[in-house]
């Protein structure tokens, strides 16, 4: 069975798989003056840019005791690596190339140390998050917890992703620039910038929302940010988001059965 | 009786042709895409015993470095069975396995990593590799800002000192200076005879694959032409270059 066969890849490349993370990392962001610091001006400048058009121009409020900056931060924290991985880890096959077309390289772990290497990211901007909730007065309570439950359900479904699409980016560009195209839908309908739990909005959307992979993590991570929900408080949709996880990765260990032999030749 | 290390059994190699990206990625949905078929590799069949040391000749085109990426584990047959029985150092192409972005010492850690050694272990060989190479303080560049003979010359350190069991060397030799030549050659023989290295040499001077082979194989489009000693191969080789 496939799935064996890319966990035993897993296991036995652990090392490089690490290795290889690092140096993703350090390629990502050396080379530019800015270097480390890069990794967290990007996302600043993002939601500097959201707080001010929402907050200060369309005087957006936050919820009852936190201003609309937390409960922005709360949810965009998670987005930064979700769309990371949206876009980058299906460039992953592509920009690791060489490992594929000129050496004997277990292929299913290129997305892997991919993923390791945007969580990273991640981790260092949830403590800066946790930090800022804590200079406004709310300290870490028993809803924290909650957060590395979401991120391993975050983590596992994006490198899910990233196996399918970057084996399907490698062979077709035009598959690349599709997903491409629809981040920023993605981004605005999944209700990162407005609250999906909000009355306003209709029975119909909120239907939509519950299949809605990344409607779950970020609203997962405002729950133990902010509004104090345990995960097990709403068992369908993590019943949902589980069965979705399983489709994405049965499609992704369709795709790289089916095309891991092609890439060396068409990369 | 011993196994060979290499051992290729009515192997073909058949490339799909779409004429364009956007029937590929139908391809992948729909079995009733059209292609064109190139064949690569034609039925090719050879066994290599350790130790050997064998000459690929052929125009190009003919089929040689498929071969060699497939013995590599990079690219798979179509058709037919290949067996490799040790540990792989191959030099295909001059940015060979190389991360652009990361120095060449960097890229000597990657390397190592990539092939199992432990990092006390690469740490040992450093100095040497980085000696042979005769880089400098280039050493620290990153190698896109290197030339191509500084690629060959890093490729080529880094893979004769790794402790290779089959050593691949796919022209790479061609783009060195005569003085880098000779220590190649020196330290391919020094290989060959101290740990039995079994040695496959991709080249087109007859020259230079008399130094070190007694085997040589001639393929012509994808087809196993000739199969045997030296000598006898160089010369079929000449005669279907006219």
């Amino acid at each position: 069975m496939e799935i064996f066969k890319i966990i035993k890849e897993h296991i036995a490349w652990r090392h490089q798989i690490f290795k290889l993370a690092k140096a993703d990392i350090i390629k990502t962001y050396s080379g530019a003056a800015l270097g480390w610091s890069w990794a967290v001006i990007k996302p600043s400048v993002t939601i500097f840019v959201f707080w001010f058009a929402f907050s200060v121009g369309l005087r957006t409020r936050g919820p009852e005791g936190y201003s609309f900056f937390l409960w922005l931060i709360s949810g965009m924290v998670a987005w930064f690596y979700i769309s990371d991985m949206w876009n980058q880890g299906t460039g992953a096959m592509r920009k690791y190339s060489y490992l594929i077309t000129k050496m004997k390289f277990p292929i299913s772990t290129i997305p892997t140390f991919v993923s390791i290497s945007k969580l990273v990211i991640h981790l260092g901007l949830l403590a800066i998050t946790i930090v800022l909730f804590m200079l406004a007065g709310h300290m870490p309570d028993k809803y924290f917890m909650q957060l590395p439950f979401y991120m391993l359900l975050m983590f596992l479904m994006a490198t899910g992703w990233a196996l399918f699409a970057s084996v399907m980016a490698a062979m077709s560009k035009d598959f690349w620039n599709l997903v491409k195209a629809f981040s920023t839908a993605i981004f605005w309908l999944s209700g990162i910038m407005w609250d999906p739990y909000s009355p306003a909005i209709p029975y119909w959307v909120k239907n939509f929302l519950m299949f809605n992979p990344v409607t779950y993590i970020v609203c997962g991570y405002r729950d133990s940010f902010i509004y104090e929900r345990w995960f097990f408080e709403q068992p369908l949709l993590l019943a949902i988001f589980l069965g979705e996880m399983i489709i994405m990765w049965m499609f992704a260990i369709w795709a790289y059965k089916k095309l891991k032999e092609d890439l060396p030749d068409v990369l | 009786m011993e196994k060979p290390v290499i051992e290729f059994k009515n192997v073909t190699k058949r490339y799909k042709l779409f004429k364009n990206d956007k029937k590929r990625l139908m391809s992948v949905f729909i079995k009733k895409i059209k292609y064109k078929e190139k064949k690569a590799v034609d039925d090719v069949s050879f066994d290599i015993m350790k130790g050997e040391a064998v000459a690929f000749f052929g125009k190009n085109g003919a089929g040689k470095s498929t071969i060699l990426k497939i013995i590599t584990g990079v690219t798979y047959p179509t058709q037919g069975s290949v067996e490799v029985r040790g540990r792989v150092s191959a030099l295909l192409e001059l940015t060979s396995g190389f991360d652009p972005e990361l120095t060449g010492r960097e890229n000597i850690f990657l390397k190592g990593q990539l092939m199992g050694l432990k990092d006390k272990e690469i740490k040992a060989l450093e100095n040497p590799i980085i000696e042979f190479a005769e880089l400098g303080d280039y050493i620290d560049q990153p190698i896109r800002t290197y030339s191509s003979g500084m690629k060959s010359r890093l490729g080529f350190a880094i893979n004769a000192n790794i402790k290779p069991e089959i050593l691949i060397v796919d022209e790479a030799l061609s783009v060195g200076d005569a003085s880098f030549r000779k220590k190649c050659v020196k330290k391919v023989n020094e290989i060959m005879e101290s740990e039995g290295l079994t040695l496959l040499f991709v080249t087109h001077s007859a020259s230079d694959a008399k130094e070190f082979c007694n085997r040589g194989i001639v393929l012509k489009n994808g087809k196993l032409m000739y199969d045997s000693d030296i000598e006898d191969a160089i010369k079929k080789y000449k005669e279907l270059l006219t």
